[in-house]
């Protein structure tokens, strides 16, 4: 470290080093070069390949669908289109059926037929015996109210839904928050409806429809991708031909937003993936690794 | 030196609060007073304490009446503090405006307004933020607002500076690297003082998620099943510490970990020396000056490798970790087999670290350390698209508050405050000063 006097050129400097507690030659505002080496910019950040991302919004869309199935058949309830025997034959047949496939699907799961059979039966003779009251449930509210709150419980429902990709080893009940919007929604539009009979039917058509559909519709996604695919266009095909007597108008809007979702919105989050500005470095809150203390789950019910 | 400095500090965290930037503000004053500058405080009134207080050497500390509104920050109202800090300010005739910590709203329009009225401002920064969540986008531009126009920054540590410079898209040029230091003769060893049928473990901190309270409640059965000589004792509070109560009523340590509580700076150190080893599992850190005062009181130091922490100690006084369980495990007892098989000295510690980071060294380079308006307007139109419009707004009308209270409130009508001779009442000039009056 020897210096001459006044020959700058001759004066070695022993390299700048990032600590604090030794006294360096350099000024506090020296800049080295290696400032902001370790800064990481945009490591997270996937790819995205646009037609593998119009397949996956096949999810989304394939919700959206069962919403508007949904009020479709209420408003041919309502003007007694469809009867509600019809109604109730109709959701218990392609439930059994969609029962049955899933049996087939899900191997994994041992569910006992018989405890499953009862189960539904108390299920829906406790509905049967309910129907009374919540078609009464709301009759001093007016219609305007009850279809605004329709409105908000629906869209609670969309927004909240659970529309993952990725399953674990279990099967995952759908979100609750969702579920509980969307059989609220239905209980509010029963209460619009003529018997008892039609409360029944809407009702249980509105649980199988909400709850159960959507196990059965995330299972398909996992296990067959292309077939659930095949899926999405029979339920829109279903929502454009229940939809067509009732309101045209709804029909062009439906489509319209269905190309939207599909084709212009993955196009659009491509777009301004460019803009994307994450960074990472030594200044970020470390996660901790714990290890994982195996916790034992019982499932009481299907043991 | 030659020029006398008028410097005032404000933060809204000072005594009576205890922290690592209160001790920061206070001993840095004190060092700056005895270098023949004047300085005072500006901070918010806590609880009665309100109006003017004078501390040790005649440092003078306003306590300005503001609502607090969460773990001692005050509400932003950017123009209501304008008037009493003009007033103070030019009363005491400052020089300097010398702001502490980003998340002290006082900091901030002191910045502002000190530079609306001409005066020099300079930014101290104690924490390092992140970029990702929501309390530090919002904190990152107001920060980038306050910088754009500010003389001179300060940043405690290296790794503190890189984050800075990426928050407040600032030039590197313009931040300095002043480390924080430590009064050594506060914390002197004792090696007596240590129990030597138990290899002592001492944590201090508070005990929230950020200090890695996890981590600890993870680690402390697993040392304490695999070495059976070892004791922990961990002072502090904070919301964690009903995890800690339950690891140790779980395993049933409760005669080998001791919870101590809240603990007064002052007892700090009588803590300390009772340890062999001082462990910090802190998640982020950007000094960490808990971990410089254990080795001055003669512990070694096992700590997780975040943030600032590795430039702090040089590698024979700490022992470094990844802030991973199994990581953590095998420092700690790596530390342990230093501790009792001797090959460690800790009390030498004390000697080493007094002269690298001494306050007097600090004060030194704080020194040296420390524009139109057209000028301001275009450093500030430069934070953003929308953002930019906004705080040119908010400098613009700033400036003309500043002139309505120029005429309202004249300079001629307020009367300049005597300065404390802090000189008469100084009996030494060097370093043991502060420790004759604790």
């Amino acid at each position: 470290m020897a210096t001459t006097f006044g020959d700058s050129e001759y004066q070695y400097h022993p390299p700048w080093r990032k600590l604090l507690w030794v006294k360096q030659d350099y000024p506090d505002n020296y800049v080295d070069d290696s400032f902001l080496e370790e800064l990481q910019k945009n490591v997270n950040v996937r790819d995205y390949d646009y037609w593998t991302m119009v397949y996956q919004s096949g999810i989304i869309t394939q919700h959206i669908s069962t919403v508007v199935i949904f009020v479709a058949i209420f408003i041919h309830l309502q003007n007694n289109s469809i009867s509600a025997t019809q109604l109730i034959w109709i959701g218990a047949a392609s439930t059994t059926l969609g029962y049955f496939c899933w049996n087939l699907m899900a191997k994994q799961q041992s569910f006992r037929r018989g405890r499953v059979l009862k189960s539904a039966a108390f299920f829906f003779s406790t509905l049967l015996g309910l129907s009374p009251i919540l078609k009464t449930l709301t009759s001093q509210t007016s219609d305007d109210t009850i279809w605004a709150m329709t409105v908000y419980c629906f869209l609670a429902n969309v927004l909240s839904h659970d529309y993952g990709t990725q399953s674990g080893p279990r099967i995952k009940i759908p979100g609750s928050l969702s579920t509980n919007a969307a059989i609220f929604a239905s209980v509010l539009l029963a209460s619009r409806l003529d018997t008892n009979l039609d409360v029944f039917g809407f009702l249980s058509f509105a649980v199988e429809w909400f709850a159960l559909f959507p196990i059965f519709r995330k299972h398909a996604q996992q296990v067959h991708a292309k077939q659930s695919i095949m899926l999405n266009m029979v339920l829109q095909l279903l929502c454009i031909i229940l939809f067509f007597p009732i309101s045209k108008a709804v029909v062009i809007l439906y489509l319209f937003g269905f190309s939207f979702l599909t084709f212009i919105c993955p196009y659009w989050l491509i777009f301004i993936q460019k803009y994307k500005n994450e960074i990472h470095g030594p200044w970020d809150e470390a996660r901790p690794r714990l290890q994982k203390r195996t916790r034992r789950v019982t499932y009481r019910k299907y043991t | 030196m030659s020029t006398c400095y008028k410097i005032c500090m404000v933060s809204d965290f000072f005594y009576p609060n205890m922290g690592g930037v209160e001790s920061h503000l206070f001993l840095l004053s004190q060092r700056l007073i005895q270098r023949g500058h004047k300085v005072i405080i500006i901070t918010h009134a806590y609880g009665n304490r309100k109006g003017v207080r004078y501390l040790t050497n005649g440092l003078k500390v306003y306590y300005v009446p503001a609502m607090v509104v969460y773990s001692e920050a005050t509400l932003p109202t950017v123009y209501g503090f304008f008037p009493l800090l003009r007033n103070i300010l030019i009363r005491e005739s400052i020089d300097i405006v010398h702001g502490h910590q980003a998340f002290s709203s006082l900091c901030h329009e002191a910045i502002l307004h000190s530079k609306t009225m001409g005066l020099k401002a300079c930014f101290t920064d104690h924490s390092l933020f992140g970029f990702a969540d929501a309390s530090s986008i919002l904190t990152n531009k107001l920060l980038k607002f306050t910088l754009s126009d500010v003389d001179h920054i300060i940043c405690v540590s290296h790794t503190s500076k890189e984050n800075t410079v990426l928050r407040a898209a600032l030039s590197p040029r313009n931040v300095s690297v002043i480390p924080n230091a430590v009064v050594a003769s506060q914390f002197l060893p004792d090696p007596s003082a240590s129990d030597p049928s138990w290899t002592t473990i001492v944590v201090i901190s508070r005990l929230v998620y950020r200090k890695g309270v996890d981590l600890l409640v993870a680690v402390i059965p697993r040392i304490c099943a695999m070495h059976k000589n070892v004791r922990f004792i961990i002072g502090g509070d904070g919301p964690k510490r009903i995890d800690l109560e339950q690891m140790r009523e779980k395993h049933l340590l409760q005669d080998r970990v001791e919870l101590l509580g809240p603990i007064k700076h002052s007892e700090v150190r009588s803590i300390l020396i009772q340890g062999n080893i001082f462990l910090n599992t802190s998640l982020t850190e950007a000094f960490c000056i808990a971990i410089v005062e254990a080795a001055c009181a003669g512990l070694y130091v096992v700590s997780t490798k975040v943030g600032g922490v590795p430039e702090v100690l040089p590698s024979h006084m700490i022992n470094y970790a990844m802030p991973e369980e199994d990581d953590l495990i095998m420092a700690i007892s790596n530390a342990l087999h230093l501790i009792r098989y001797g090959k460690v000295d800790p009390s030498k510690f004390n000697g080493e670290l007094k002269d690298m980071y001494s306050w007097s060294n600090v004060a030194e380079r704080t020194e040296k350390a420390t524009s139109p308006l057209i000028e301001r307007l275009r450093r500030y139109y430069g934070c953003g698209l929308y953002a930019g419009k906004i705080f040119c707004m908010v400098m613009t009308l700033d400036y003309l508050f500043w002139l309505f209270l120029e005429m309202v409130f004249p300079r001629w009508s307020i009367e300049p405050a005597p300065t404390f001779p802090s000189k008469r009442y100084q009996l030494q000039t060097d370093s043991d000063c502060l420790d004759q009056i604790r």
